[in-house]
């Protein structure tokens, strides 16, 4: 008996182990692989890129030299790139806070339609389906000094009388109008979801109890929606930070490098300059800055129990 | 430099070959006759280019070349930056995915260079067909700028825009008596007319009249439109990108040595221009070639610096047409300078010999003045020839006059001018060009927006471009 209990013991961490990578493991094996070789060897490998000086001018092939830190050292110390983020931190600003506060309000209003909702919907979504970059070539015609309506408007109401695109100031809010343009749907969308989420006793009861309708939005809607607008909040944040296609169709960064965000930088040197290794090093840190967010909100949604 | 001189230095290869192709081939049209043309038929080709008029006008009639050769083309035409990218990609890889490649000296040759196969190897071959009448043929500086780089010859010349003073002919020819009354002197363009007198009749125009908006406008965008601008005004100045600069537009170099932009000529230039685009028309600082094509087009300013293939908008029906004329550009201290952008095809080194080969096939005919003529005939508007037997033609001869087939043919006695030796821009065919240009566009793009004096930005683009071209990635 004992000599057959010590045998079991023997093989039971075996047969265990093998039932924990057997099923398991060989399951998620493919899906892990091609993971990997789409995704993480990739990252690696942009790790490995920041370190090495890998450029293609010369049109002989991606030969890497290995430069340690110097990317980093050169990236830190680039005013430039100082320049982009310090822009990219404005752009992000004006254009999620502006498309959170229009997309709340519209939502709000959308929701307390009695009738014509759905068309109303539909029409406020369609900028949402559009392709970036033709939101920008669009937005680019609609200021074209020459020919653009909306500088026709503004030219004759006396409101502005510049060119539209030419104007370092004027060219970057005719940018975050553009974002704002197209993503605002997005977060009226999320939001109006989550409004028909909330409770309709909890409002009933309220107004039982006499809460006006700003009452009612502070103390029952708003603390409803928090949650979903949070995501919504996330997904434009993490989608501002790469926001690329507007721009460079319609000011290429400029005047003056006053529309150059970091996304545009990072195109700049990777295919313009050809200069790979230091245009990874760039996207790293866009990388991590991203996940940083992610992982702000994320935290935020946890501590809230809305996620588990 | 003559032709004679050209034939000497480009070495005993490309001589001997173009002494081969002049002695063997006298004809224009490559011929069927069993000279190589079907050794190749089955393949299939892929050439990569940019959105041009000659790539337009082949795509639409590549049925001559299939029937010589057997040979299928497949035409990839793109934005500049997206064949910029695509090359130095499939190059880099060593993918072939490219065999025939629309190679601008600039931003694609000369950062790839070593990513092109040398032609002098396909033209000492006597089993392939050889260059109709010689790459003699070719107009000398085009040849030089668009296919050399260091002693190689890696492209034949496939297209040529070149920047010429584009004016209101209706306009000038009106007010005539009284500009020249006001200002002093003749107002009719001409390469005589200085780059201050340009000036003097843009604030004319702005002031005295009221059928254009504004008298000159400019493709002055944070692009590469606006060093293209900012370029014919330096030269004409007496400045350049580098020493000798214009010796290595003609040759490129690894090594072009300082940035010479903060020299006293270029700083001069840069407040030339400054002062010039203070006049123009506001939007200019948002255009680029093809905003200020359509610009002038619309009737919004009386005269420019432009691409002069943008004359077949022009001479559309119901375009402004014969109201237009053309002039090589002003004369500055030193000279007119007219920035020649055009490129030239090349073959990707990175395929194998037989594919090369068949590429050369299509070089060959693509370049050939048959083709080209047929392509400035083309109804999906062609480019204009590289060849000088084209422009010899009668037909060709007789599209200089409006009412034209070839619409790009009416600025050609102004473009003959400025593909002169010593009227022709180049700009230097450096490695880092691509990067130069951006710091040098976009301190010109401060110094308009009024954040920088000339100076300083053209002291600053010298700083970037040193950088540059040392490697370093600042500066922009």
């Amino acid at each position: 008996m004992a000599s057959r209990a010590l045998e079991a013991a023997r093989l039971r961490p075996i047969r265990q182990g093998k039932r924990r990578f057997s099923f398991e493991v060989k399951m998620m094996l493919p899906a892990l692989l091609i993971l990997a070789a789409i995704s993480i060897v990739p990252f690696f490998y942009l790790i490995y890129m920041t370190l090495n000086k890998i450029s293609l001018v010369g049109g002989v092939g991606i030969a890497p030299k290995w430069i340690g830190f110097h990317n980093w050292a050169q990236m830190f110390t680039d005013s430039n790139v100082g320049a982009g983020w310090i822009t990219m931190v404005i752009f992000f600003v004006a254009t999620v806070g502006l498309e959170m506060l229009l997309g709340l309000g519209i939502a709000l209003l959308v929701y307390e339609m009695v009738w014509g909702k759905n068309i109303v919907l539909s029409i406020l979504l369609i900028p949402m389906f559009v392709a970036p970059v033709i939101v920008g070539l669009l937005g680019r015609f609609l200021v074209n000094p020459t020919y653009g309506v909306y500088a026709w408007v503004l030219r004759e109401t006396h409101i502005f009388t510049g060119n539209i695109l030419g104007g370092q100031v004027s060219a970057f809010i005719a940018v975050v109008l553009m974002d704002v343009w197209e993503w605002t749907p997005l977060i009226v969308l999320i939001t109006l979801a989550g409004l028909v989420s909330v409770p309709g006793q909890v409002l009933e009861a309220a107004k039982v109890d006499g809460a006006g309708y700003w009452q009612r939005l502070r103390h029952v809607v708003v603390p409803s929606i928090s949650g979903i607008v949070l995501v919504a909040l996330l997904i434009r944040s993490m989608d501002a930070l790469r926001y690329f296609d507007v721009i460079w169709q319609s000011t290429a960064g400029g005047p003056a490098n006053a529309t150059k965000i970091i996304p545009l930088r990072l195109y700049e040197v990777a295919f313009q300059f050809l200069n790979l290794g230091y245009a990874a090093t760039i996207g790293i840190v866009m990388l991590a800055l991203s996940i940083a967010i992610a992982m702000l909100f994320t935290g935020i949604l946890r501590r809230r129990g809305l996620i588990g | 430099m003559t032709r004679k001189t050209f034939l000497k230095t480009a070495g005993v290869g490309i001589a001997g070959a173009a002494a081969a192709g002049l002695a063997g081939c006298s004809s224009s049209t490559p011929s069927h006759g069993g000279s190589g043309w079907k050794q190749y038929s089955g393949m299939t080709l892929n050439f990569i280019s940019e959105n041009t008029g000659p790539s337009s006008a082949i795509a639409a009639n590549l049925q001559p070349f299939v029937d010589l050769t057997g040979i299928n083309v497949n035409i990839s035409q793109l934005v500049l930056t997206s064949v910029e990218q695509k090359v130095a990609l499939d190059l880099s890889a060593h993918s072939g995915q490219y065999q025939v490649i629309y190679a601008d000296p600039y931003n694609i040759m000369a950062p790839l260079s070593d990513g092109f196969a040398d032609l002098s190897t396909f033209m000492h071959d006597k089993t392939l067909p050889s260059v109709p009448k010689g790459t003699a043929d070719f107009v000398p500086t085009q040849l030089l700028a668009a296919g050399r780089f260091g002693d190689k010859l890696l492209a034949l010349p496939y297209d040529c825009p070149t920047i010429i003073w584009c004016y209101r002919k209706d306009l000038f020819e009106k007010y005539h008596d009284a500009m020249q009354h006001d200002l002093g002197f003749d107002p009719t363009p001409s390469i005589k007319t200085t780059w201050d007198q340009y000036l003097q009749m843009a604030r004319w125009f702005n002031t005295n009249q009221d059928e254009v908006p504004y008298g000159t406008g400019h493709q002055a965008k944070q692009f590469t439109s606006l060093n293209d601008d900012f370029a014919n005004v330096l030269w004409a100045y007496g400045g350049d990108y580098f020493h000798n600069g214009q010796h290595i537009g003609k040759y490129g170099s690894t090594d072009p040595g300082p940035c010479t932009l903060d020299q006293p000529e270029a700083i001069r230039a840069a407040e030339f221009y400054n002062e010039m685009l203070s006049v123009a028309h506001p939007g200019s600082v948002s255009w680029d070639w093809n905003d200020l094509a359509e610009a002038f087009g619309d009737g919004l300013i009386a005269m420019c610096p432009c691409w002069h293939e943008d004359a077949a908008s022009w001479f559309a029906p119901g375009g402004l047409g014969d109201k237009i004329g053309f002039s090589p550009l002003p004369t500055g201290p030193a000279r007119s300078a007219n920035h020649y952008g055009g490129t030239g095809i090349s073959i990707n080194k990175y395929i194998t010999t037989d594919e090369q080969r068949a590429a050369w096939l299509f070089l060959v005919w693509a370049t050939a003045p048959q083709t080209q003529e047929a392509g400035l005939f083309s109804k999906v508007g062609g480019g204009t020839p590289t060849r000088q037997s084209v422009y010899q033609m009668p037909k060709v001869k007789r599209a200089t006059k409006p009412p034209s087939d070839a619409p790009n043919m009416i600025p050609y006695d102004a473009v003959k001018v400025a593909w002169e030796p010593q009227n022709i821009g180049l700009r230097p065919k450096v490695p880092y060009w691509n990067q130069c240009d951006a710091v040098i566009f976009t301190e010109l793009s401060k110094m308009l927006a009024g954040h920088k004096s000339p100076a300083d930005a053209m002291r600053d683009a010298k700083r970037g471009v040193d950088d540059a071209v040392n490697g370093g990635s600042s500066g922009v």
